[in-house]
């Protein structure tokens, strides 16, 4: 095998999750020498997915880990699959792909756009997050499904007319919030609950529909207006882009995985090189005593024994970046399709892949076990690939918390509940994840921030600064050999 | 342009290609797409994942090929890469012995991680480096067993790995078998001729993967494809190649 060592690169990536993989995209044309490597044997850091098989050896592996590290306390929990029919038990390990950071990405997201704009596109598969439930067991259907447009409120017996006209004036605000500053700049760092009824008198019930829009962490008590008022707006604006009935899609094939794995690819086409299992353990910077400006200002040591020298090195241990929060959730396969979740709500709709259960605060309260905070369960059909036909995966999250797991698996056992569909739990995976780079987020939505990031990145790596004339941010041409015509040509 | 009879049953099918840095994997491609070849050609770098048409008597199989992109280096091969391939091209060089044990080594790795019904074709490349002008396909002879090269023949015959032996292994694991040139074409349509007819055509329309594959109801999967790129042109144009 050659030899790292005797390259001069330009510059050294420490890390394939999503945001490192999309640097690498962005800088895949420029020429630059490139050299990306991932301590991991696998693609995608955090936002990595797995098979079954995959996932015990992850689990094996976090228990040796720092308190830094990104996840701690997987525990992993399989039915007794003796008497069970097919359906009922788990298929073999590769028939599932689950992905450790599920994140929908709403259709107005610039990442969107961007892998149209670079043409990686073409290597996935984008499906739609249809319907959104709300549970609460006050109503007698213990699963709401939330209003998909004007004319479903309109429709909607359970609003009243004064609800109705309040929500109104509501959804004609948010669309254009942000020339309404006069409306709610003095309340922005009020919580969300109290600017919806103060300002809108909407009624409890509906303050959590909109609150549900949000994805927070949060109870809509502690959710300020100015962080929730962009992501509202997000979702309502967010309807309707690429087709009648969602805002938001997911990768086919384990999600954030499959985006970090093109973007990689893209890159190692542009001539990067990528060396996986290993790890960047030593930096040091080049001291430059010659008059003349040293052109490879890092040399690092890798854990294969080489040392590399580098102009530019992004790499993931960022101190900066920790916010403390720190998210429980459960992975979960279950023995049902549950086609009613998924059932099309409105005409010419995509078949949805994904669908959102929110359980807002105090939603239930069972066995002294009651929730004080949001839990979200993002539901993946056998549609996304992530595992057999005639089951699902159910991704939950809510803020970690001392009683998190038990609040989480009572959470997924009301929601099997309430589907009414005589579901099995088949699997489930637990496990707490923290923030600790800029680079990962726990966001269940995906944060275009990090764009933000990726293309100061690029500009630092090619050199171009603030004033100056540049590409544009990842416009590609198609490579030889790519057919323009693709796109519609390929009829079954 | 006639438009006679409806168009074909078409189908997209997902071909990777594995084995050893300059075996001639880009090559083989370059051949089958392009009908071109380049002596001394920069590793793969620009060209990874490219498009070819390969018409059958009932059917119109679209290749995806997926290039190594140069991966193979350091073996970082993305798990994607092999994810849902239908099928993959395991090349090794005929002049070059170690090449057929790592074909080898992908070959396991293909039948451990890739999907079941995986269509795996072994092809010794290079043929034209070897005194048999004539290709050797998977009807060859018995003639191979007498050129077991040891060492380099005084003729000028640089071949390394004997068919036999290749063969053999093919023949025990279950994967098509052939020797190629890229430099002079031999073989190199046949290959994928035969891969697209052992395509199995319950592995077909569109639906990939162990999920998709067991359901009945496998049209489903177009029916959640979103499109980016705004509302599809159904007047397709149809292109012909091999
Ligand atoms: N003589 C001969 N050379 C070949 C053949 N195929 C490829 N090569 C040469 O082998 C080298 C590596 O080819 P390439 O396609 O880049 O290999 P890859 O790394 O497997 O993609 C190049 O110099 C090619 O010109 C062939 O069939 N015969
Ligand atoms: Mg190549």
């Amino acid at each position: 095998m050659e030899s790292l060592s005797e390259t001069k690169w330009d510059v050294v990536i420490e890390g394939t999750g999503l945001q490192h993989s999309l640097l690498a995209l962005a800088l895949s044309r420029s020429d630059k020498k490139i050299l990306h490597v991932d301590q991991n044997e696998y693609y995608g850091a955090a936002e990595a997915a797995f098979s079954l098989q995959e996932v015990d050896g992850w689990v094996e592996r976090t228990k040796g880990c720092s308190d830094g590290a990104p996840f701690r306390n997987a525990t992993l929990w399989k039915a007794d699959d003796d008497e069970s029919t097919n359906s009922e038990k788990l298929a073999f390990s590769r028939s599932y792909t689950l992905t450790l950071s599920p994140q929908i990405i709403y259709t107005k997201s610039k990442l969107l756009a961007l892998l149209v704009s670079s043409k990686v596109y073409r290597q996935l598969e984008f499906q739609a997050v249809g319907n959104w439930w709300l549970y609460n067991e006050v109503d007698e259907e213990l699963l709401k499904r939330l209003p998909n447009g004007r004319e479903d409120i309109f429709q909607d017996k359970s609003i009243d007319n004064r609800a109705k006209r309040s929500l109104m004036k509501f959804l004609k605000f948010i669309v254009d919030f942000e020339n309404q500053t006069g409306i709610w700049e003095a309340y922005g760092d009020s919580s969300l609950q109290e600017f919806l009824s103060s300002q809108f008198q909407l009624p409890p019930r509906l303050q959590l529909v909109i609150a549900a829009l949000t994805l927070s962490f949060d109870s809509p008590d502690k959710t300020t207006v100015r962080w929730a008022l962009p992501r509202i707006a997000r979702h309502l604006t967010s309807m309707g882009i690429f087709g009648p009935g969602f805002s938001a899609v997911v990768p086919k094939w384990g999600g954030g995985a499959e985006i970090a794995q093109v973007a990689c690819r893209a890159g190692a086409v542009g001539g990067g090189v990528y060396v996986l299992g290993t790890d960047v353990e030593n930096s040091q910077t080049i001291e430059s005593t010659e008059e003349e400006m040293l052109e490879q200002k890092f040399s690092l040591s890798l854990s294969n024994g080489e040392t590399v020298t580098t102009r530019h090195y992004i790499n993931t241990k960022d101190p900066t970046a920790s916010d403390g929060i720190v998210v429980s959730r459960i992975i979960a396969v279950i023995s049902s399709p549950l086609l009613p979740i998924f059932a099309s709500s409105t005409e010419g709709s995509p078949l949805a892949a994904v669908s959102v259960v929110v359980f807002p605060p105090n939603s239930f309260s069972q066995d002294g076990v009651s929730l004080t905070h949001p839990v979200y369960i993002m539901i993946h059909s056998s549609e996304t690939g992530e595992c057999p036909v005639g089951q699902c995966v159910l991704y939950a999250s809510t803020r970690y918390f001392e009683n998190s797991k038990v609040v989480l698996e009572a959470t997924i056992s009301k929601f099997l509940e309430a589907v009414k569909d005589n579901v099995k739990l088949l699997y489930t995976l637990y496990y707490e994840q923290q923030q600790v780079t800029a680079t990962s987020s726990l966001d269940l939505a995906f944060d275009d921030q990090i764009l933000d990031n990726v293309e100061e990145q690029w500009k630092a790596v090619s050199g171009y600064g603030d004033d100056e004339e540049h590409p544009p941010f990842m416009q590609f041409a198609d490579r030889e050999g790519m057919n323009a015509d693709d796109d519609n040509d390929d009829g079954y | 342009m006639a438009e006679a009879t409806a168009p074909k049953p078409s189908s997209s099918v997902k071909l990777v290609l594995l084995g050893e840095a300059a075996v001639g994997k880009s090559s083989l491609v370059l051949r089958f797409v392009n009908n071109d070849f380049q002596e001394n050609k920069e590793p793969t770098i620009g060209a990874a994942f490219l498009t070819q048409k390969c018409n059958l008597p009932t059917r119109t199989i679209k290749f995806e090929i997926w290039d190594t992109a140069g991966q193979e280096r350091f073996a970082s091969l993305a798990p994607m890469y092999y994810r849902n391939a239908q099928s993959a091209l395991v090349v090794y060089d005929l002049t070059k012995p170690t090449s057929l044990i790592k074909a080898k080594h992908w070959v396991a790795e293909l039948q451990r991680q890739a999907s079941p019904g995986i269509v795996i074709a072994l092809v010794g490349n290079k043929l034209d480096l070897t005194n048999e002008s004539s290709g050797s396909g998977n009807a060859l002879g018995e003639d191979s067993e007498t050129d077991a090269a040891e060492g380099e023949n005084d003729d000028g015959d640089a071949r390394k790995v004997s068919t036999a032996e290749a063969k053999t292994y093919a023949e025990e694991e279950g994967l098509l078998f052939f020797e190629t040139s890229a430099k002079n074409g031999t073989n190199v349509t046949e290959v994928f001729t035969a891969i697209a007819n052992a395509i199995p055509e319950t592995s077909l329309k569109g639906a990939r993967g162990p999920g998709a594959t067991q359901s009945s109801a496998n049209r489903t999967e177009d029916q959640s494809r979103v499109n980016l790129t705004g509302p599809r042109d159904s007047a397709s144009k149809e292109g012909c190649a091999c």
